[in-house]
């Protein structure tokens, strides 16, 4: 093909990223071999990646580095020797002094003597650099106050120790003897991830959790989520995630969310990856239509499009396209529904 | 000494350690094994994170913190042959925290100054930058992170959105987006 422009041209930003797969981009790579417009695109793109590839001139000299390293690793020394004070990157120095005076309270509150030899766990624990959290005991247990960041925590009960409970933005997490993750982000509990035994995770307003050994929890997004959260948390890759819910509180909570776009969302993508594109545009149709509010509801407009032409179905396409600009008339993938359109 | 940190042929014979072994001792608590992943790593998470921020006054805070929280949470790396996706993962969360924390404030800041965004990078050393990576600073800061992400760093979509935790489809509309920008960018220019 030897006009300046194709109709296939999209497709070439289709296949950089790794959304052609099989016959389809075996099609599209026998296409390029004959169509000058899609290999000049192919080019281009690759000399915009290409100079960026390139080793920038940007070299700070190695003073400045071995002082940077040195920064850090006397930074790193301190979080092993007194991981409550971890350091915080500069910029994070203008926090509310509230906070300040909230976390200088907790320093000063230290763990009190252990009461009638029952003692309190043993606990590691390595907080990330921007995390705000504090440790008091509380009778023959110990508490964690997590306002913000990530901290990996490690119990020992010893027999007749006591407990290790972590006090979050949103509730309370109780440990069962083990190793584990706590995330909190903007005063919401976003993830936690057992490596070790079990813990129980009472969320305010919904029923405890209890997540073991290999599993993690992520909170369920809600159909109103006012815009993209950390609350829309992939899956980690090597753990299962664990059941929402308890197996033995089936009756959800007043506050309980409806269907999870997370799955739907998935699962559609999940059909669309497969080849089945049919199938794909309609779980994307569901999707728009139960979870109209959600973050990805843009994306699922315009993947629906795209499962619509993979199908060869181009009049439903067409009217996609034409939803989608109707829907979202500055919307990212203008330019292509609008050729779709047509 | 000038030859301080000059390897001696006996310490070049020594195989270097694997990215997860590194990893592996620094969940230990091994401090020497964050210097060895410093030197390994530090130029091109430096390089990532100067072209990911326009103003890069505090390039050397978010290296920082990017090490000292990869060293804290080494347990949790994944054990693939090289932790340089993971590293910029989390460089990454420190490049949103820091735009979510600051950037209504600095922009505050400025306009109380009467100080314009400077349309020029401050830093000397970036005076040098190609034309592309001048053009890359008008991409907004999202399209231009998984932009440097999949091309730079050459992660996959699914690992970019696995990092910024973001749908699939977002990251396929920022780096269109990005790759849009960049172009006209760069035809303006010339």
């Amino acid at each position: 093909m030897s006009s300046a422009t194709c109709p296939r041209l999209f497709e070439v930003e289709a296949m950089r990223d790794g959304r052609l797969a099989g016959a389809e981009l075996a099609s599209f790579e026998r296409h390029i071999a004959s169509c000058a417009a899609c290999s000049r695109e192919v080019r281009e793109l690759e000399a915009l990646a290409e100079g960026l590839r390139a080793e920038s001139e940007y070299r700070p000299d190695e003073l400045h580095v071995r002082r940077e390293r040195t920064r850090l690793l006397s930074a790193f020394n301190r979080v092993l020797v007194a991981p409550e004070v971890a350091r915080r990157p500069r910029f994070l120095l203008l926090l509310p002094a509230a906070t300040a005076l909230v976390a200088m309270a907790f320093v000063f509150s230290r763990p009190r003597a252990p009461e009638h030899g029952v003692r309190a766990p043993t606990t590691v624990v390595r907080a990330d650099p921007a995390a705000v959290w504090s440790e008091r005991a509380e009778g023959s247990g110990k508490k964690l106050f997590l306002e913000r960041g990530v901290l990996w925590i490690q119990v020992d009960h010893a027999p007749g120790a006591g407990r290790l409970s972590v006090v979050l933005p949103d509730g309370e997490l109780t440990d069962n003897g083990t190793t584990f993750t706590v995330s909190v982000e903007n005063g919401r509990t976003t993830r936690v991830a057992v490596e070790d035994g079990s813990v129980v995770l009472r969320i305010r307003g919904e029923p405890p959790v209890t997540i073991g050994q290999g599993e993690s929890w992520i909170p369920t997004v809600r159909a109103a989520a006012p815009a993209i959260s950390s609350a829309v948390v992939s899956e980690p890759r090597s753990l299962p995630v664990a059941s929402a819910r308890p197996p033995s509180s089936p009756a959800p909570s007043a506050s309980a969310p409806g269907p999870d776009p997370s799955s739907d969302f998935r699962a559609a993508m999940s059909a669309l990856g497969s080849g089945s594109h049919r199938e794909a545009a309609a779980a994307f149709e569901r999707f728009l239509t139960t979870h109209p509010r959600d973050p990805r509801a843009e994306d699922a407009a315009y993947l629906r499009i795209i499962a619509l032409q993979r199908s060869g179905d181009s009049g439903a396409m067409k009217d996609a396209a034409l939803a989608y600009l109707r829907r979202y008339p500055k919307g990212f993938r203008h330019a292509e529904a609008e050729t779709l359109s047509r | 000494m000038n030859g301080r940190h000059a390897r001696s042929p006996a310490a070049r014979d020594v195989p270097q350690p694997s990215d997860p072994e590194l990893l592996r001792r620094l969940a230990s608590g091994e401090i020497g094994a964050l210097g060895e992943l410093y030197d390994r790593y530090h130029a091109p998470i430096r390089r990532f994170v100067a072209r990911a921020t326009a103003d890069a006054e505090d390039v050397d805070d978010l290296v920082h913190a990017t090490f000292l929280a990869a060293a804290t949470s080494a347990a949790q790396f994944d054990g693939r042959a090289s932790c340089r996706p993971w590293l910029i993962g989390i460089a990454v969360q420190h490049l949103r925290r820091r735009r979510r924390a600051f950037g209504r404030l600095l922009a505050l800041l400025a306009s109380l100054r009467g100080v314009k965004s400077a349309a020029v990078d401050p830093r000397p050393a970036l005076q040098a930058r190609s034309d592309i990576e001048r053009a890359l600073l008008r991409v907004s800061e999202n399209q231009r992170v998984a932009f440097l992400m999949a091309e730079v760093e050459e992660m996959s979509c699914a690992e970019i959105a696995a990092a910024l935790q973001i749908p699939i489809g977002t990251v396929w509309t920022r780096l269109h987006a990005a790759r849009r920008e960049l172009r006209r960018a760069l035809e303006e220019g010339s």
